[in-house]
């Protein structure tokens, strides 16, 4: 009988905040922010990208999710789409 | 001759500060990030970006009183400039949100949007507009056409405030792409001088640059900035600063930094610790012509002339033989 497939020990998600020079200020998945090396990422990392972290055995793996990141970002443009609709034009008084 | 003041806070009394006829603005001590906090003499509040903490955003405006919120603004929407206006909307429900209308896919944006909704906050997407906070104008300068829809920062919102004749700018965390667009789009009379500048990004490498500040003349350049692992502000800005002759304020030096205006545009810049360093700058913006201050007015008559009234203790012309009732507030 074959073996079974390792789990991974640890899987997890990364959402690129923003770049700032060689580092990328990254969201957890519990909403705290972290410093990461640039180069710790995948290549072609933008802001925005989801990175699918793994842990398996020794092992550090990233993956952009581009297709996560696309929805992710389609259905927060249509929210904030929404909340602009009825944006008023001309001056305004507070 | 306008004079420039810098205080610690405490000794100066800003409460006294605060009263009818007056400008406030503060340069939050967010941390690494941006939060300020604008209050028109009418008590109308502005809350342009948040810092990059919600728990040290709920302690600045419980410190600050901050009791109503009109608009909140996200310059653009990065975690250290969005994060604090979480609990600013969920606690203050304010009537609106400007912001560049490019969507994030972080967890903070989302949860920024939801509380926006919650509190039945209306969206307003930057455009050329102008909004009055009472007598206090602003000027939305809308991200240029053209830039990418997935840089934020090159899609920074920027806010001109003008107050009699003071007048300063906030441009989030422009980046040159942007500023030289803005050149192409509007005079030089219309970004400049300034009285007081926030630093773009931080004192980033990619904010400031000497053409754009060459527009600007900022008299005053306030940093919002705390330890952080970027090198901001670098020494590259801050020459840049001196260069340009301006008094630079930090707010990892200095705590938040006030600026207090007159309806005139006189103004002064206190600190929370330490001093900012002077500029060699002269005065950029010639404030109406103002009487030198008298201990007090004569009348309330003098005083309604002079479009002061009421005059509350601690404001200048205030006289005890002008507040019949004593109750600290003269010619109601």
């Amino acid at each position: 009988m074959p073996d079974e497939p390792l789990e991974p020990v640890l899987t997890g998600t990364l959402i690129v905040d923003a770049i700032e020079g060689r580092f990328a200020r990254v969201e957890r998945e519990n909403g705290a922010t972290e410093d990461w090396p640039l180069a710790s990422l995948p290549c072609g990392v933008r802001e925005g990208d989801l990175v699918r972290v793994t842990v398996d055995g020794g092992d550090l793996e990233m993956e952009i999710d581009h297709e996560a990141t696309r929805a992710r970002r389609a259905q927060a443009q249509q929210d904030l789409d929404t909340l602009n609709a009825a944006s008023p034009d001309g001056a305004l008084d507070l | 001759m306008r004079r420039l003041f810098t205080l610690a806070a405490l000794s100066l009394g800003l409460a006294s500060a605060q009263g009818t006829g007056v400008l406030t603005i503060r340069f939050l001590d967010v941390g690494q990030g941006d939060a300020v906090l604008i209050t028109s003499p009418e008590g109308k509040s502005v809350l342009y970006d948040g810092g990059r903490s919600e728990v040290r955003m709920q302690a600045l405006l419980k410190q600050y009183k901050v009791a109503s919120l009109d608009l909140v603004v996200a310059s653009h929407g990065d975690a250290d400039h969005i994060t604090g206006l979480v609990p600013a909307v969920q606690a203050l429900r304010p009537r609106f949100f400007l912001n560049n209308g490019l969507a994030l896919t972080t967890q903070v944006w989302q949860k920024l949007t939801g509380a926006v909704r919650a509190a039945g906050t209306q969206g307003l997407l930057a455009k050329s507009q102008v909004i009055n906070l009472g007598s206090v104008k602003l000027t939305v300068i809308p991200p240029p056409p053209g830039l990418p829809k997935d840089e934020q920062n090159v899609n920074s919102i920027g806010l001109l405030i003008q107050y009699g004749s003071f007048r300063a700018l906030l441009t989030g965390d422009s980046e040159t792409p942007e500023t030289n667009a803005w050149l192409k789009t509007y005079p030089a009379s219309f970004l400049g001088p300034v009285n007081v500048y926030k630093s773009i990004h931080h004192g980033a490498k990619n904010g400031d640059n000497a053409r754009w500040l060459a527009a600007v003349r900022p008299e005053n350049v306030v940093i919002g900035v705390g330890p952080n692992n970027y090198g901001h502000p670098t020494a590259e800005a801050l020459s840049l600063y001196k260069k340009a002759g301006a008094g630079i304020y930090r707010t990892d030096l200095n705590g938040t930094v006030t600026v207090t205006v007159q309806r005139t545009g006189q103004f002064i810049i206190t600190t929370e610790k330490g001093t900012g360093t002077a500029g060699s700058r002269k005065p950029v913006a010639t404030p109406a012509p103002a009487p030198q201050p008298a201990p007090y007015y004569r009348s309330c008559a003098a005083a309604r002339a002079a479009g002061v009234t009421p005059l509350r203790l601690g404001q200048p012309g205030y006289g005890r033989h002008l507040d019949r009732d004593g109750d600290g507030v003269a010619c109601e």
